[in-house]
């Protein structure tokens, strides 16, 4: 199996649950649904994936989007504090 | 302790029962009943309490205000039933080690006596007329349930207004307790949803004559603007634009209150505010529109009297109403730009609707303990709404608000400040203005990017084939008996009555069950039927606000029969 390397960026209740707000991780997933399934079962995360927005590379994406070696990958919680 | 009474009340009596030997001070407010309301002479009043719920909600707010402010006794009695000019409906008292607390503490018990209780007042008018007033507010209840919540930010937990002890709104002067005067300046705020708009145009003079000025020199807006005028991109021009411009800003929270006062200060020449509560200590740390004294009063009020002081020459209207999807597309009307700092996703999801539905600009911003995120919906630019992102509202609760983890008061000082520089952008039609991007960024790593979004074809409100194509109000919570037509089949009608006024004269309609609303708890039902339920009181007031609170609960099924018993032997 192929894997790839790519950049992960985690925002507001992510960043909390992982404790960073960014970090390169080596992996097979090959959609961002895929790589979300497995950083949340990593993590504990506890947010669904169909609650959460994606980022790839600064645009919003579909969770089916093929993932790209080096891509810039962003997950986003609704927000709503102020 | 707090009490209801259907007698009248003996001030002396009242007075010697706050008695205490280790008591320096004793402040006490009686609340009457005055000759005229809203324009039209009241010839007497009627008060009607959701007893129960009254009395406990009445004894938690004196607990709270013997702990808060260290007092050795605190009484209040609140009058129900019928009241004639001058007689007295509320009496607050208190006595303290010192003068300073009871002071504070009266003032804090009879504000929230108006703000959380459920007392209805039904004036009646000398021409004949009568009407119940500030019901509507009461409607929005929930809150003796959740009293914890509903001073936080916008959320949208309704936060009740007042039941007005009568001398605490105009003109028939402060009350005067027996030992101390309580003074109620004519100046302090009253949370209605009365609309200021005051205008200066005139310079402030120098001197005494200016009062915040003192030089000598007036100030002009040619000098007051002096230094935005002065960039090229802006001029004279941009500054004649700013002041026909027209913003809406909901929620003078932490965004708020930077967003307020840049605006303010740049020349908005027509500034709303929505906001609904009333200042707490919790708020200050980031919300720098206000000053610590200013705790327990009306934000809207104390922001506008802020922002008149930072700019005489603009017009600042207050709502202190709560924004809903009964008001909205009224309230928001008569402006082009929406900025919201709000702190809950129905608000914000309700002003995406209104502004995509009526064409409006729409600033909006949200924070996360340290990061924060800008979006801008441009009505004149096919880029996305909220909801092309985010089609269903995200369920409240699952990312947590500022009260439950925490926010550091700049955190909201920038992105508010950043509000006010899109709306200024978009106004001014600067380079650059966002549209369509979010922005993103984390105040710890100084670490910020833009996403972009398309519009999104199938987008519930700005697709191609919208299904959200209205602001549509809630499903209506009092229902009225002649819509009904005596066909009571589709509901469980439930009487509500206390036992002794169930007894009384007979009504046209057929109970399935009969559960005095003082013996209902909220939170442990046993109501054994199935929903929808139509409850039934006397009025419909206590109804109403009982249906309220079930709804709040979780019970969506669930009616008031507006007017109750009283209404339908009348009409029958």
């Amino acid at each position: 199996m192929t894997t790839k390397t790519l950049k992960i960026g985690y925002y507001a209740l992510l960043r909390e649950q992982r404790g960073l707000s960014e970090e390169t991780v080596e992996t097979a997933a090959t959609t961002p649904e895929e790589l979300y399934t497995t950083l949340k079962s990593e993590h504990g995360f506890s947010l669904e994936a169909n609650q959460l927005k994606v980022v790839i590379n600064d645009a919003f994406k579909a969770w089916d989007t093929p993932l790209q070696p080096n891509d810039n990958v962003v997950f986003i919680p609704p927000v709503a504090g102020g | 302790m707090f009490s209801i009474s259907d007698s009248a009340l003996d001030p002396q009596a009242l007075r010697d029962s706050v008695r205490n030997v280790a008591a320096g001070g004793f402040v006490a407010f009686e609340g009457w009943v005055r000759n005229h309301n809203e324009g039209k002479t009241v010839a007497r009043l009627e008060y009607e309490a959701y007893e129960a719920v009254a009395v406990s909600e009445g004894n938690a707010i004196l607990a709270d205000a013997m702990e808060r402010f260290g007092l050795r006794e605190a009484k209040c009695v609140h009058r129900v039933g019928t009241l004639e000019l001058e007689d007295m409906a509320v009496w607050v008292g208190v006595s303290a080690a010192h003068r300073g607390e009871a002071f504070d503490a009266c003032r804090f018990i009879i504000d929230s006596v108006k703000h959380r209780l459920p007392i209805w007042k039904k004036e009646h008018y000398t021409d004949g007329d009568s009407g119940w007033v500030n019901c509507e507010h009461c409607a929005h209840a929930g809150l003796a349930l959740d009293h914890a919540n509903h001073h936080h930010g916008t959320s949208s937990a309704a936060m009740p207004q007042p039941t007005p002890g009568p001398s605490q709104e105009g003109n028939s002067g402060p009350a005067v307790g027996e030992n101390v005067a309580l003074a109620v300046p004519n100046d302090t705020p009253v949370a209605s949803t009365t609309i200021h708009a005051d205008t200066c145009e005139t310079p402030l003079l120098g001197g005494a004559g200016g009062g915040l000025n003192s030089s000598n020199a007036p100030i002009t807006q040619a000098g007051y603007y002096a230094r935005q005028i002065h960039l090229k991109e802006i001029g004279q021009t941009g500054q004649d634009k700013l002041r026909q411009a027209r913003v809406f800003v909901v929620g003078a929270g932490g965004l708020g209150s930077p967003a307020l006062q840049y605006l303010a200060a740049a020349g908005i020449g027509h500034l709303a505010i929505c906001e609904a509560d009333t200042l707490e200590a919790s708020n200050l740390h980031r919300q720098t529109l206000f000053d610590a004294p200013g705790v327990g009063q009306p934000k809207a009020l104390l922001a506008a009297e802020r922002l008149r002081a930072l700019n005489p020459f603009i017009n600042v209207v207050t709502l202190t109403d709560r924004i809903t999807r009964a008001n909205a597309v009224d309230l928001v009307g008569n402006y082009d730009v929406l900025v919201d700092c709000t702190d809950n996703f129905e608000t914000k999801f309700l002003l995406n609707d209104v502004a995509v539905l009526h064409k409006k600009l729409l600033i909006q911003s949200s924070i996360y303990q340290y990061e924060g995120q800008l979006f801008v919906y441009d009505p004149h630019h096919d880029g996305p709404c909220v909801r092309c992102l985010w089609p269903e509202m995200p369920k409240p609760g699952c990312v947590g608000s500022c009260a439950e983890v925490g926010v550091l008061g700049a955190i909201p000082g920038v992105f508010g400040s950043l509000q006010a520089m899109e709306v200024l952008k978009h106004l001014l039609d600067l380079p650059d203005k966002l549209q369509g991007d979010t922005f993103f960024m984390d105040l710890l790593s100084l670490r910020s990017y833009k996403a972009k979004a398309e519009r999104n074809g199938n987008c519930p409100v700005c697709g191609d084939s919208p299904t959200i194509t209205a602001i549509v109000a809630e499903d209506p919570v009092e229902l009225d008996a002649a819509d009904l037509n005596g066909d009571w089949s589709g509901y469980a009608v439930i009487d509500i009555r206390d036992e002794e006024e169930a007894e009384g004269e007979p009504v046209p309609i057929t109970f399935a069950a009969h559960h005095p609303a003082n013996d209902i708890r909220v939170d442990a039902l046993d109501i054994d039927l199935p929903e929808p339920w139509l409850l039934v009181c006397s009025r419909g007031m206590r109804s109403k606000y009982l249906a309220m609170a079930l709804r709040k609960a979780g019970h969506e099924q669930v009616y008031s029969l507006r007017g109750g018993t009283r209404e339908l032997v009348s009409a029958k």
